[in-house]
């Protein structure tokens, strides 16, 4: 008798204790998730969804065949390839150089580098796209630097179609660099130094205690780093928004502004914007599963 | 890995003057090599920044003719202006509301969770637990336009409720990952000689589980912190008066509004980053290390 009270006690407490977050998650997160998927692959044009005048129709795959042939989506989604790439081949090294270079080297103020460096991620995304588009506008500061160099010279960064993402990505290594930065300076602080003196006392230059003992101790960190870029570059939104609205002819448009445009610019139509949005969740995954193989067939140094 | 043992066996090899001078002999190149990229990035980090500082000292006209050098007659009046007409105290209290208010819920609410996760039987913790871990993924994109609809049928389009309860949501999957891994690796026996003490589940959580959450609940207030003070994507489209605005979205409206103004618009840009820059100034070695933290385990 004792014992089932204990159990029944223990079970109201697992109820109360858990049942606000799982009822906030699911009605938030989770039934939105379902929704927007049934979303895509019907016809519902606004209004009431149950009882509502216009009956709303299962038209299967037709959102994501109209998607699949908008130009616009493409640019979007080769824009977001180049954050990727940017993430992958610009962030993620230049952050690690800095926090390798911080790390071994035993400059005095170490705390002041790193204060210094990861201060621009604290900067709402909104307020550095406006500053940056102050900066490469053609009345901005950078034109001015430039003239100095080659006089005349005509600043048409931003409002040329061709060249317009190059800014954009040139202040996205500026803003999140300082992330990677500090996630591998806190994994470099993890190693033992006591591997790599002896590595050093063993004759291992500073370049092969890099190559052999320091970067295969980081090689979790960097696959995490990577997943996070690619999720994160999905995310990229305000930045842009604030900084180039997507333009020039909506050259500089990301997956994210697109299905913002698609949903809530102009005519709405949600059901498109939750085909994009859920081919969207469905890339990450691919991406994600990529990059994940990726270690298993080349890293498995790990310790 | 041959190296590892011979340390292990011989630890009078790492023993002091020896170390500082290997370091000092192998290091004189990379040393400078290291020292220029890391003051480079230092430089090019704050300068941006700098400049943003002292062209908000500067009218308007006075930029159009010196957009690189000091501010020849400094102008404060930027601020002020700026301040009134961006409406910035609102826009500062509404930021504050809602990050302070959905990160004490976010840590409260996973803090409970993960102590039912982690230290109650049940036979729904894997479904559940589950669920919330493979929400991190989730991004706000990927379900905004359902919670905008969804928003707009349960009239809280436009309220401090509407914009408080995904908010929360959001912070829910990274916080009761976080806290179930860290109420894990608190002993069960803890828990179990305060049950044979008689004491109850809730007085437990209160008791002995919040006090000693400490760690965690710091990195992930902080995260949460840095995510609500930032976000802009989902408040800017559930809120259009400018009595609910958040920081962010006052911001925009007045840079778009005022988009030739470059000196109101500066003072408004600085007044905008300055309270996450000062709660970053404060706590800038418990946001880093709660950053690393997250995104790894995240």
């Amino acid at each position: 008798m004792k014992q089932y009270q204990a159990k029944k006690e223990e079970r109201r407490a697992y109820l109360f204790l858990v049942l606000p977050a799982v009822l906030l998650y699911f009605a938030v997160m989770a039934f939105p998730m379902v929704f927007s998927i049934w979303m895509s692959v019907s016809d519902y044009s606004g209004g009431q969804i149950f009882g509502g005048s216009t009956p709303i129709n299962f038209i299967g795959f037709n959102n994501y065949a109209r998607m699949w042939k908008d130009q616009y989506f493409w640019i979007s989604l080769k824009n977001n390839l180049y954050i990727v790439l940017i993430s992958v081949f610009g962030q993620i090294p230049l952050g690690f150089v800095l926090a390798y270079a911080l790390h071994r080297n035993q400059v005095r103020n170490k705390g002041f580098f790193q204060t210094v460096i990861y201060l621009p991620c604290v900067i709402s995304s909104v307020i550095v796209g406006i500053l940056w588009q102050t900066i490469f506008s053609p009345y901005g500061p950078f034109t001015e630097l430039m003239r100095h160099f080659k006089p005349g010279w005509e600043n048409s960064l931003l409002s040329n179609p061709r060249t317009a993402i190059i800014p954009v990505l040139l202040v996205m290594l500026w803003y999140y660099t300082g992330t990677y930065f500090i996630i591998f300076l806190a994994n470099l602080q993890k190693i033992n130094p006591e591997v790599i003196e002896a590595a050093k006392i063993d004759g291992a230059s500073e370049w092969q205690s890099l190559r052999y003992v320091i970067l295969p101790a980081l090689s979790g960190v960097i696959v995490t780093s990577s997943i996070l870029a690619i999720s994160g570059s999905l995310k990229s939104f305000g930045l842009i928004f604030a900084m180039t609205g997507g333009n020039p002819a909506r050259r500089t448009s990301v997956l994210a502004l697109y299905m913002y445009d698609t949903a809530f610019r102009g005519a709405p139509n949600y059901p498109m914007a939750n085909a994009v949005s859920t081919f969207m969740v469905v890339f990450s995954f691919l991406l994600i599963i990529i990059t994940k193989l990726a270690e298993k067939r080349f890293g498995g140094r790990e310790e | 890995m041959k190296m590892i043992p011979q340390t292990i066996t011989n630890p009078e090899k790492k023993s002091q003057p020896k170390t500082n001078l290997m370091k000092n002999e192998t290091s004189l190149f990379s040393r400078l090599f290291f020292g220029i990229i890391l003051s480079l990035f230092t430089v090019l980090s704050i300068l941006p920044l700098i400049w943003l500082a002292l062209s908000s000292f500067k009218t308007t006209q006075e930029f159009q003719f010196n957009r690189l050098g000091l501010p020849i007659n400094w102008f404060f009046k930027n601020y002020s202006l700026a301040w009134k007409i961006a409406g910035m105290g609102k826009l500062i209290f509404n930021s504050v509301f809602y990050t302070s208010i959905s990160t004490i819920a976010v840590v409260f609410l996973s803090l409970a969770a993960a102590f039912a996760f982690a230290k109650i039987k049940s036979k729904a913790t894997p479904f559940l637990y589950g669920s919330f871990v493979i929400g991190i993924l989730l991004t706000i994109q990927s379900i905004m336009v359902p919670l905008f609809l969804m928003a707009n049928t349960l009239n809280l389009l436009d309220t401090r409720l509407g914009v408080l309860i995904p908010y929360v949501g959001f912070g829910l999957p990274i916080g009761v990952y976080l806290c179930t891994e860290y109420v894990k690796s608190i002993h069960d026996s803890i828990v179990e000689s305060a049950r044979i003490d008689g004491a109850g589940y809730f007085k437990i959580f209160g008791a002995i589980i919040i006090p000693m959450a400490k760690p965690v609940v710091s990195t992930l207030a902080i995260l949460n912190v840095l995510a609500v003070w930032n976000e802009f994507m989902l408040i800017n489209i559930l809120v259009s008066t400018d009595e609910m605005k958040s920081l962010p979205v006052g911001i925009m409206k007045f840079s778009s509004a005022l988009s030739s103004d470059y000196g109101k618009q500066f003072a408004a840009l600085v007044i905008g980053l300055l309270p996450l820059l000062s709660f970053y100034l404060v706590f800038r070695n418990k946001i880093t290390e709660g950053v690393s933290a997250g995104a790894i385990k995240g």
